[in-house]
């Protein structure tokens, strides 16, 4: 029986193997501790543990391993509700565990990013559940003698209906583990239109950890003898140590140790807040570097020298207009600042990390110490906030590069100070646009530049900045290059942040330009028949013909991306440097939803950050340093600040469309388009304030 | 370093510590109330919220010479099993995204509601003034709030 089990399992595994690149199976049922060999010695016949994403036990508790990391986009409740759904499990029975980034591990699948976690994992995890479910399914009808197709699944039950019989799943584990595997690329999947779990809404898997405190966050692992340690990085960006004299931190009761290490100078204390009190008793030189006068004017007149003077003609009888728009370098500030706990010791490492990028800190921290990938563990715990930030893992390395100077297991905290002076930036831009309108109003001239900072390479702008409008004479030139010493990086929807409100406001100008209504000419010129569908829904439920008092105004704005399509409007009312939002709509269409539930919370959010960042937030430079150092002075959503939201879902198709990028870049250029509709002036530069509108 | 005994979830636990060190790292490094988060350190944020003696508190800002006789609650000092109202109300409601500020976010809420169990728009803005949550559970937030207040006093 073992035996025969055993070849199940290597036939399972090598069927799955075949899939194709990024889902490694196989490598995921070593990390869960699952091996063939393993889990059959160690659950006998009790579990039911088809693969390392799947387990069923005898209580009927189903435990789905969740091998993409959330923070915050629900990943976790999703990819548990494809499973669920092709299972035909009991939503109730679900449990989740995370698949940790190990020595056995191939770690290919395991990051986030670019709304991508949903989407592409669809298919996978339902094949998964259809396959358990296969499986459950022959082993019931072979213990009744009856066809397997003549029986029906529903809540976790298996049915045979023409004989009355029925069977919960946790009754037929361990004759489930004797049946052959279906091959997974042909295993049989529910038509969507039957689908009972996906697509209705589901709160949070992780909702009940969260509420009582229980939910372990990387800054929440606490592991036998650890210390804690901050690092004193230099100010200036390019900036090197030269020198420190550790004599005083050294006096601060706790203080274990201070040690220089790759980044800058590590105080090791037995906790938090003498190892903070260290560094500031720390004396150190800086040397400040290539940089000490760099400031925001310089890198904007950078950004600037690239644009080109060329001007089209402008068509006879028509008209012409310029516009510019900088948007400033952006900080991710997740709520969790930065950490990550290390232990390396006797040739191993073990992190615990909140990351987006599981795969990327085993392999940074065995070059780091000079060890091979497999005796890097990398235990991937919930994340506080991601938005691209954890994507990049020098935390992690940092992690280990004090454990290695400290010879102890660290757990190192960036203070907020820390996170928000030593990010990866969402690069500033600079836009600058000639439009024209031929005699009857219409568009006939669209030029526009775009002029991105690169920091670290991330941001080589692809020339996906035509605009989604079917314009005559269109060009759009993306000009690279600029590379000031300040790194960027992925920030929620990455380069659609930058070019989606320049081209958004832009159209707005131009529409005004001709005298057309702004949401007319984007339904006469748009090409996407889905934006279309949103943006007339959108006009619908927001009356886009009702007037509005003195003060006030409404802007539209819209984006299509990660297979989806958004709208929004906006309204706010400008009352002397105040710029109140009263209402903000979004409609989106999502082709296929998973939870909508979780959707609704993504845009809501994406609408948060929209309004902090056309309002508020920005992060400057001054003499070589980052300015801005906490939530006191990087102004982000508040409570009070916030309008009513409306967020109204469509589907169509049955793709599903990523979630977390989606909802952005269309908030900011509505801001602004909104505060034109309200003053008559235009919006140069986010965040927008009111004394610098033209 | 000093002796100190506060009274932390209905216990007294005595601590050696700095004096001025935040009640924040009290209960996260020394009593592993980790459910208290750090979000900035400087009172901007509210991440750290607890309540002392029946008011919202930024553990952050006080230091542990000065916490005294004060009863302090946590989220863990709440409902371990998540039953209290508010928590009900967060789950219900599905405020959480990241989850990580939400701890702070009920603490205020419960404080709140402690009080005034019917607020106004402006009550909760104002209990709510500069209390950040970066993935912007704002407007669930206020739902739960609102709906918790009609549930306070069941538990």
């Amino acid at each position: 029986m073992i035996a025969e089990r055993e070849v199940t399992r290597r036939n399972f595994l090598k069927i799955v193997g075949s899939v194709g690149a990024g889902f490694a199976l196989g490598s995921f049922t070593a990390i869960s501790g699952c091996s063939p060999k393993k889990a059959v010695a160690s659950s006998g016949s009790r579990d039911f543990a088809p693969n390392g994403y799947l387990k069923i036990e005898p209580d009927g508790t189903i435990t789905v391993t969740i091998f993409k990391s959330d923070m915050g986009q629900g990943v976790r409740t999703s990819m548990a509700m494809l499973v669920a759904e092709e299972l035909d499990a009991d939503w109730d029975a679900i449990k989740v565990v995370q698949a940790p980034a190990s020595a056995a591990a191939s770690v290919q699948g395991l990051g986030v990013g670019g709304s991508s976690s949903t989407q592409t994992t669809l298919t996978q995890m339902r094949q998964i559940g259809a396959a358990a479910k296969t499986m459950l399914v022959a082993a019931a009808a072979q213990g009744w003698g009856v066809d397997p197709s003549s029986c029906t699944t529903s809540n976790g039950i298996v049915m045979h209906e023409a004989s009355g019989r029925s069977a919960p799943y946790k009754d037929l584990l361990s004759a489930a583990n004797t049946m052959p595997v279906p091959n997974l690329t042909t295993v049989r999947l529910k038509d969507p239109k039957t689908f009972k779990i996906v697509g209705k809404p589901r709160n949070r898997i992780d909702n009940p950890l969260v509420v009582t405190g229980k939910a372990k966050y990387g800054i929440d692992v606490k592991i036998d003898g650890m210390k804690y340690a901050v690092i004193a990085r230099p100010p200036t960006m390019g900036g090197s140590l030269k020198s420190f004299d550790a004599a005083e931190a050294k006096k601060i009761e706790g203080v274990t140790d201070v040690v220089k290490v790759a980044s800058g100078v590590a105080v090791v204390a037995t906790n938090t807040w003498a190892a903070i009190k260290g560094r500031n008793a720390l004396k150190i030189t800086w040397d400040p570097g290539p940089n000490p006068n760099l400031d925001t004017a310089s890198i904007l007149t950078q950004l600037k020298s690239m644009l080109t003077t060329q001007k089209p003609a402008v068509p006879a009888g028509g008209k012409s207009v310029e516009a510019t728009l900088d948007l400033p370098y952006l900080a991710h500030a997740t709520m969790e600042p930065m950490n990550a706990v290390a232990d390396f010791r006797d040739g191993r490492c073990d992190i615990w990390v909140g990351t987006q990028n599981p795969g990327g800190a085993q392999q940074d921290v065995a070059t780091l110490l000079g060890i091979a990938p497999k005796d890097v563990t990398v235990n991937v715990m919930l994340v506080g906030g991601g938005f691209g930030r954890r994507g990049t893992v020098d935390y992690a390395v940092e992690a280990a590069d004090v454990s290695r100077a400290a010879k102890a297991p660290i757990k190192l905290l960036w203070t907020r100070e820390d996170d928000m002076r030593n990010d990866f930036y969402r690069p500033m831009s600079h836009h600058s646009f000639f439009g024209a309108v031929d005699k009857d109003g219409n568009p006939a001239v669209w030029l526009q530049q775009a002029v991105l900072t690169e920091g670290n390479g991330m941001m080589k702008t692809e020339p996906n900045a035509q605009t989604i409008y079917a314009l005559p004479a269109a060009q759009c030139l993306i000009h690279g290059g600029i590379k000031p010493p300040v790194r960027t990086g992925a920030w929620r929807s990455v380069i659609n942040g930058n070019m989606v409100p320049a081209n958004e406001c832009f159209f707005d100008v131009l529409a005004h330009l001709g005298g057309k209504d702004p949401l007319e000419l984007r339904l006469k010129l748009v090409g996407d028949p889905r934006l279309k569908t949103v943006l007339k829904m959108a006009a619908d439920k927001v009356g886009w013909d009702k007037p509005l008092p003195p003060g006030s105004g409404r802007g539209i704005a819209c984006f299509n991306g990660y297979l989806a399509a958004i709208a929004h409007v906006v309204e706010l009312t400008v009352k002397g440097d105040e710029i109140h939002v009263d209402r903000v709509v979004a409609v989106i269409d999502v082709g296929m939803a998973v939870n909508p539930r979780g959707i609704e919370a993504q845009i809501q959010g994406c609408i948060s950050d929209g309004l902090a960042t056309a309002l508020r937030a920005e992060i400057t430079v001054d003499k070589g340093e980052i300015v801005q150092s906490s939530w006191d002075n990087y102004l982000w959503m508040t409570p009070e600040a916030m309008p009513k939201v409306e967020v109204y879902i469509i589907q169509t198709g049955d793709k599903v469309a990523g979630m977390g990028e989606t909802g952005y870049p269309s908030v900011p250029p509505a801001v602004a388009n909104a505060v034109f509709a309200a003053t008559g002036k235009r919006v140069r530069k986010f965040p927008i304030k009111v004394s610098e509108l033209v | 370093m000093a002796s100190y005994t506060i009274h932390v979830n209905g216990a007294d636990h005595t601590i050696d510590a700095l004096p001025d060190m935040p009640l924040l790292w009290v209960l996260r490094d020394f009593l592993d109330l980790t459910g208290t988060k750090y979000g900035c350190g400087i009172g901007a944020c509210g991440a750290c919220t607890v309540i002392m003696d029946g008011e919202a508190t930024r553990s952050c800002q006080v230091q542990i010479k000065d916490v005294a006789s004060a009863k302090v609650t946590t989220i863990e000092g709440l409902d371990v099993n998540g039953n209290h109202p508010v928590q009900q109300s967060w789950v219900t409601h599905d405020v959480p995204q990241c989850g990580y500020c939400q701890c702070g976010q009920i603490m205020s809420a419960v404080a709140l509601l402690s009080k005034n169990p019917k607020p106004s728009d402006k009550e909760i803005d104002e209990a709510y003034a500069a209390q950040i949550c970066r993935c912007g559970t704002y407007v669930r937030i206020r739902e739960a709030v609102k709906h918790a207040g009609g549930h306070m006093g069941e538990k």
